[in-house]
C-alpha cells in the first residue's frame, strides 16, 4: 500500500508539472506564438493526467480530463478551428482541471456543478465534429472489417525520433490495406520483416519501438500490427507477448544489415526476412479470420500502467487494471491504445538531465557551510589576535581560504535559487479569476519569469504578489465600458515583472488602470481618521496612504479585496523579509507597485557595532551614512530628546543602547558613532552606537526557531568569536523610539512578568 | 542507588536530577539533549528577567533560561560550575541554567507524588510531581511550561 502510495506522490508531483505545462501551452495559443507543437503538448499534458488517474481509479479527474481531452484532439487534428473563444474556454478548463487534481489529492473540493458546466462546454465544442468520433466510438459499425485489431503504419519520420513525446511515439493511422497492397510491386530492395516478439524480449527491457526505429535508419519503412493473437482481457497475461509486427522496408543495404538491428534481441524473437513485398493480402486475410470474434475492448483500454510497473507489457497493448473500459475511453481508441507505452521509458533528452533532491539536503548543506563561514572567521580573528604577519603563508592561506569559502557559499546558495516562474505561474489563474469575479477583462503579461531568487524568498513572494495583482484588477483596471469611454482598449493589461536591481530581487506590477484617485484617496484616510485633516501632503505621500492599515477605498466589498487588509498586509509581510514596497501613480494612465527583497534570507551584508558592551550587526541595506557627531550638530529638543543636524535637515538621534534596554542613561552621542538610517517608510534616524567594528556578510540565524521573535531584533548571527550577535530591526528601533517616553531606568521591572 | 522493582507494572523512567539553589529537581532523560558548561550568553534585550540571552550552540541559537528565576527563586549567580542542560520542549530547544548536575535516577510512577496544594502559583506550574526517593525530595519540571507561547509582536 504504502509504495502505491509513494507512486501517487510522484503522480501528483507530475500532475503539479503537466498542469504548469498546459497552463502554459494554452497561454501561448492564447498570446498567438505557438506553434504546431503546443497543442500536442497541451494534449499530452491532459492525457498523461487521465492516463495517471485511470491508474489510481480517480474518476471524477478522468471523466472530466477525458471530455477535456476529447476536445483537444479535435482541435489538434484540425477538425475544429482554433479561436481566440476557444483557448479562453480552454484554459477555464485547464482551472478546473487543476481542481480535480487538487480533490484528488485530498486538497480542497472540486465545485461539481462548475465542472459538469464546463464539461458541457467542452462538449458542445465538440459537437461539430461528432460524427467521426462517434464513429471511432462504434467501429464495429462503421468499419467492420477493422474489428479486433488496429493495423498501424508508422511513418519512421513522424514520432519515431521524438522520445519525450509522452507516450505518443506512435503516430496513429487507419491505413487502407487496398492501398498499400496495390503498392506492393516486386522490388529487389524491398524487404518484408516479420517480428514476433517473445515476451521475454520485453522482460529484458528491449522494445519494439526501438527495434523498428533501427530498422527505419536503413530506409523508409512501413510496419503492420497483427494483433489478432490478442486473448480476451479475462484470458490476457499481462507480461506475456501477443503481438507480431509486419515490415516492409526499402533499403538498398543486405540481409545481414537487417539482422544486425536484431543482434540483441537474438532468439528473444521470431524473425522472418523475406526479399519482396509482404504477402499482405494473406496477413488481411488471415486477420479477417481470427479478428471477427475478438472483442475490441483489451485494445481500446484505458492506458492505465502504473509509470513504475514491473515490466512493460507488450508495446501497443493497454493493459487496465480491472477496470473496464468505459465507453467514453472507448470514444478515444485510437489515441489510447498506442499510447500505452510505459511511462519509465520516458528518458530526458541530453543536456536535460535533472536530478530532484530533497530540498532539506540543500538546506542542510547550506546551514553547514554557514558554520564553515563562521568558522573560517572565528579562524581568521584567533591568527590576527597572535599577531602573525600579513605576508605570512598561514595568513596567506587563510585568505585562499576565506575566498574559497565565499566561493563554495555562492555555490550552494545558487544550487537553491529558483526561477520565480514557480509563483508566476500560478498568476494567471488568479487574473482570470479575478477578473471574471470584477467583471473587468484583463491581461496579464508577465517579464523575467526567469530571474533566480533564493528558495526562502520564493515561498514568501506568492502572498504579496497575489495581493498585488488582485488590487491592480480590482482598483487598478477600470471596467470595459469605462475603458472604452477613455479610449483605452477595453482589456486591461497588468505585467508582472521580476528584475534584479543592486544584490536585490525587484518585483513589479503595473496596470495601465485609472491610477490613484489622490483625492478620494486623501478624503477617506482623512474620514476614517488615518490622518489629520489638516495634513498638507504631496503626492507621493499620498499615494502611500493606502499602505496605512484599515485603509480601502473599495465602493463596495467584494470577494476579491476591499476588507482593508490588501495592501496593509503586504506591506507588513514584505518589511518583515527585510524588503520594501513603494508606489508610482499616474493619473489616467495606471500605477505601478515596486516590491524588493533581498535575494536570499540565509546572509546578509551588515555593520557589526559595539553597543553597551553588546555586539550587534546593522543591515548595511538601512544604513545611508555613519558619522562621528559634533557637539554643535546635537541639538537637545523636548525634556529628554535631542535631534541631529545633517545638512539642513533635523533626525532624531535614537540611542540603540536604551531602546533596548542594555543601558539606563545614554553616554553623550559624541562619545560614540552615528549611523544614518533609512527606515521602510522612508523616515531617517540616527543610531547611536559606541563603536563600529566593520561590515561583514553574516549568516542569519532564527531567533523564532527556538525562542520567539524579539521586539527590535531582527534575527540572531554567529560572529568570528562564537558568540551569538544580534542583528538589529531598524524599523522597530525607530518604532520603539516613537512610541513613547524611554521606559522606566530599571529594567527588571520591565522584565519581570 | 534503588534498583527498579521489575515485579512492579509501572515503567521504569530514567531522569537528571540537578540542584537549583538547595533544592533538587529533575527533568526525563529523553528531553535532554546535553549538558554543557557555562559560557556567557548574548543577552536579549525586551525579555523576561528569566531569558539570560542566546548563546551559539554549534550554529543554533539557543535560548538560554535562568531555571531558578523561572521558577520564582533569585537570579543565578554563574559559578565555573554552573551548566546549562539542553533539553528539549516541544518543538524548541532550550538550555536551562542550573547550579548542578546531580545524578541520574530510575524511578517507576508509584513514586511519584502530586504537587503539594501549596501557595506559590509558579511551582504548582512548573512542577509536574514529586518523587521521593531515599529520603530526597525532587521535583520533576514540566519541561513544555517553561517556554513563553510564541506570539507575534504587538503592532
Amino acid at each position: 500500500m504504502d509504495e502505491l502510495e509513494a507512486i501517487k506522490v510522484t503522480f501528483f508531483q507530475e500532475c503539479e508539472e503537466l498542469l504548469a505545462d498546459l497552463e502554459g501551452g494554452l497561454l501561448a495559443m492564447q498570446d498567438g506564438n505557438d506553434d504546431g507543437d503546443t497543442v500536442n503538448a497541451v494534449f499530452r499534458a491532459v492525457h498523461s493526467i487521465k492516463g495517471g488517474a485511470g491508474a489510481f481509479g480517480l474518476e471524477p479527474l478522468v471523466r472530466f480530463a477525458h471530455v477535456f481531452e476529447t476536445l483537444l484532439d479535435a482541435l489538434r487534428s484540425n477538425e475544429i478551428p482554433g479561436t481566440a473563444d476557444l483557448t479562453a474556454v480552454l484554459l477555464r478548463a485547464s482551472d478546473v482541471l487543476a481542481d480535480h487534481v487538487s480533490a484528488a489529492r485530498g486538497l480542497g473540493m472540486v465545485d461539481m456543478d462548475a465542472s459538469a458546466a464546463m464539461a458541457a462546454e467542452l462538449k458542445a465544442w465538440t459537437d461539430p465534429s461528432a460524427a467521426p468520433i462517434a464513429a471511432a466510438a462504434a467501429p464495429a459499425e462503421a468499419e467492420p472489417e477493422f474489428e479486433g485489431f488496429t493495423p498501424i503504419v508508422i511513418g519512421a519520420d513522424d514520432g519515431m525520433d521524438d522520445d519525450d513525446d509522452l507516450g505518443f511515439d506512435f503516430q496513429p493511422m487507419t491505413i487502407s490495406l487496398d492501398a498499400q497492397a496495390a503498392d506492393v510491386a516486386v522490388l529487389d530492395n524491398v524487404w518484408t520483416v516479420s517480428i514476433r516478439p517473445k515476451s521475454d524480449l520485453y522482460r529484458k527491457a528491449n522494445e519494439t519501438g526501438l527495434l523498428l526505429r533501427e530498422l527505419a535508419r536503413l530506409g523508409p519503412i512501413q510496419a503492420t500490427l497483427d494483433d489478432s493473437a490478442l486473448p480476451t482481457l479475462e484470458f490476457l497475461d499481462a507480461e506475456a507477448a501477443y503481438v507480431t509486427w509486419s515490415v516492409r522496408l526499402e533499403t538498398e543495404q543486405g540481409e545481414e544489415a537487417i539482422r544486425e538491428v536484431f543482434e540483441f534481441v537474438d532468439g528473444d524473437c521470431e524473425l522472418e526476412i523475406t526479399r519482396g513485398a509482404a504477402p499482405v493480402a494473406d496477413v488481411l486475410a488471415s486477420l479477417m479470420d481470427v479478428a471477427l470474434p475478438e472483442p475490441a475492448t483489451p485494445v481500446e483500454a484505458p492506458i492505465a500502467v502504473a509509470p513504475v510497473a514491473e515490466a512493460p507489457p507488450p508495446a501497443p497493448v493497454a493493459v487496465s487494471a480491472p477496470v473496464p473500459a468505459t465507453p467514453p475511453v472507448a470514444a478515444n481508441a485510437p489515441a489510447a491504445a498506442p499510447a500505452a507505452k510505459p511511462a519509465q521509458i520516458e528518458v530526458p533528452g541530453p543536456g536535460q538531465s535533472v536530478i530532484r533532491v530533497d530540498p532539506e539536503r540543500i538546506d542542510r548543506l547550506i546551514d553547514l557551510v554557514g558554520e564553515l563561514v563562521i568558522n573560517q572567521a572565528m579562524l581568521a580573528q584567533r591568527v590576527g589576535e597572535y599577531g602573525i604577519a600579513p605576508s605570512s603563508n598561514l595568513a596567506m592561506g587563510l585568505d585562499e581560504l576565506e575566498q574559497l569559502t565565499r566561493e563554495i557559499q555562492d555555490s550552494v546558495m545558487a544550487i537553491r535559487a529558483q526561477p520565480v516562474k514557480s509563483v508566476f505561474q500560478r498568476m494567471p489563474r488568479l487574473v482570470r479569476e479575478v477578473a471574471n469575479m470584477t467583471g473587468k477583462q484583463a491581461r496579464l503579461v508577465m517579464d523575467g519569469e526567469n530571474t533566480e531568487v533564493d528558495k526562502t524568498v520564493i515561498e514568501r513572494l506568492a502572498d504579496p504578489i497575489t495581493h498585488m495583482l488582485r488590487n491592480a484588477i480590482d482598483h487598478g483596471l477600470e471596467s470595459p465600458e469605462e475603458r472604452k469611454a477613455a479610449g483605452k482598449n477595453p482589456e486591461g493589461v497588468v505585467r508582472l515583472a521580476a528584475l534584479h536591481r543592486s544584490g536585490r530581487i525587484v518585483i513589479e506590477v503595473q496596470d495601465d488602470g485609472k491610477g490613484i484617485n489622490r483625492e478620494r484617496v486623501l478624503s477617506i484616510a482623512v474620514k476614517k481618521g488615518l490622518i489629520s485633516p489638516d495634513l498638507t501632503l504631496t503626492d507621493e505621500e499620498i499615494d502611500n496612504l493606502i499602505f496605512l492599515p484599515g485603509f480601502s477605498t473599495a465602493d463596495k466589498i467584494s470577494d476579491v479585496s476591499g476588507r482593508g487588509v490588501g495592501m496593509d498586509v503586504v506591506k507588513r509581510s514584505v518589511q518583515a523579509l527585510g524588503g520594501r514596497i513603494s508606489i508610482a501613480s499616474r493619473p489616467g494612465l495606471g500605477s505601478t507597485f515596486t516590491l524588493s527583497l533581498p535575494l536570499t534570507l540565509a546572509v546578509l551584508d551588515g555593520m557589526v557595532v559595539d553597543v553597551a558592551g553588546e555586539t550587534l550587526v546593522i543591515p548595511l541595506a538601512c544604513i545611508v551614512e555613519s558619522l562621528r557627531p559634533k557637539a554643535e550638530e546635537i541639538r537637545p529638543l523636548g525634556p529628554t530628546g535631542s535631534v541631529l543636524a545633517v545638512r539642513d535637515s533635523f533626525v532624531p538621534l535614537i540611542d540603540v543602547g536604551l531602546t533596548l534596554n542594555y543601558r539606563d542613561r545614554s553616554p553623550p552621542p559624541t562619545e560614540g558613532v552615528v549611523l544614518l538610517v533609512e527606515g521602510e517608510d522612508g523616515s531617517r534616524a540616527a543610531l547611536v552606537a559606541d563603536a563600529i567594528h566593520g561590515q561583514r556578510q553574516v549568516v542569519i540565524k532564527s531567533l523564532e526557531q527556538n525562542y520567539q521573535q524579539v521586539e527590535g531584533v531582527a534575527a540572531a548571527t554567529i560572529l568570528g568569536d562564537g558568540r551569538v550577535a544580534l542583528i538589529l530591526d531598524v524599523d522597530a528601533v525607530i518604532n520603539l523610539r516613537r512610541r513613547g517616553p524611554p521606559p522606566p531606568a530599571d529594567p527588571t521591572l520591565i522584565a519581570a512578568e | 542507588m534503588t534498583e527498579p522493582n521489575t515485579t512492579s507494572s509501572a515503567e521504569t523512567r530514567e531522569l537528571i536530577s540537578f540542584r537549583v539553589g538547595e533544592q533538587e529537581y529533575c527533568v526525563d532523560i529523553m528531553a535532554v539533549r546535553e549538558i554543557r558548561g557555562w559560557s556567557p550568553a548574548t543577552t536579549l534585550p525586551q525579555s523576561p528577567a528569566y531569558m539570560r540571552g542566546v548563546i551559539n550552540l554549534r550554529g543554533a541559537v539557543l535560548p538560554i533560561m535562568d531555571l531558578a528565576c523561572r521558577i520564582g527563586m533569585p537570579t543565578t549567580e554563574p559559578s565555573v560550575r554552573s551548566v546549562f542542560i539542553v533539553v528539549q520542549a516541544g518543538d524548541r530547544t532550550v538550555g536551562l541554567l542550573v547550579d548542578a548536575v546531580s545524578d541520574i535516577l530510575s524511578i517507576t510512577d508509584d513514586l511519584c507524588q502530586p504537587t503539594p496544594d501549596i501557595a506559590c502559583e509558579n511551582v504548582r506550574h512548573f512542577v509536574r510531581n514529586i518523587i521521593s526517593l531515599e529520603g530526597r525530595m525532587i521535583s520533576e519540571i514540566s519541561l513544555d511550561r517553561l517556554l513563553p507561547e510564541r506570539e507575534a509582536l504587538a503592532a
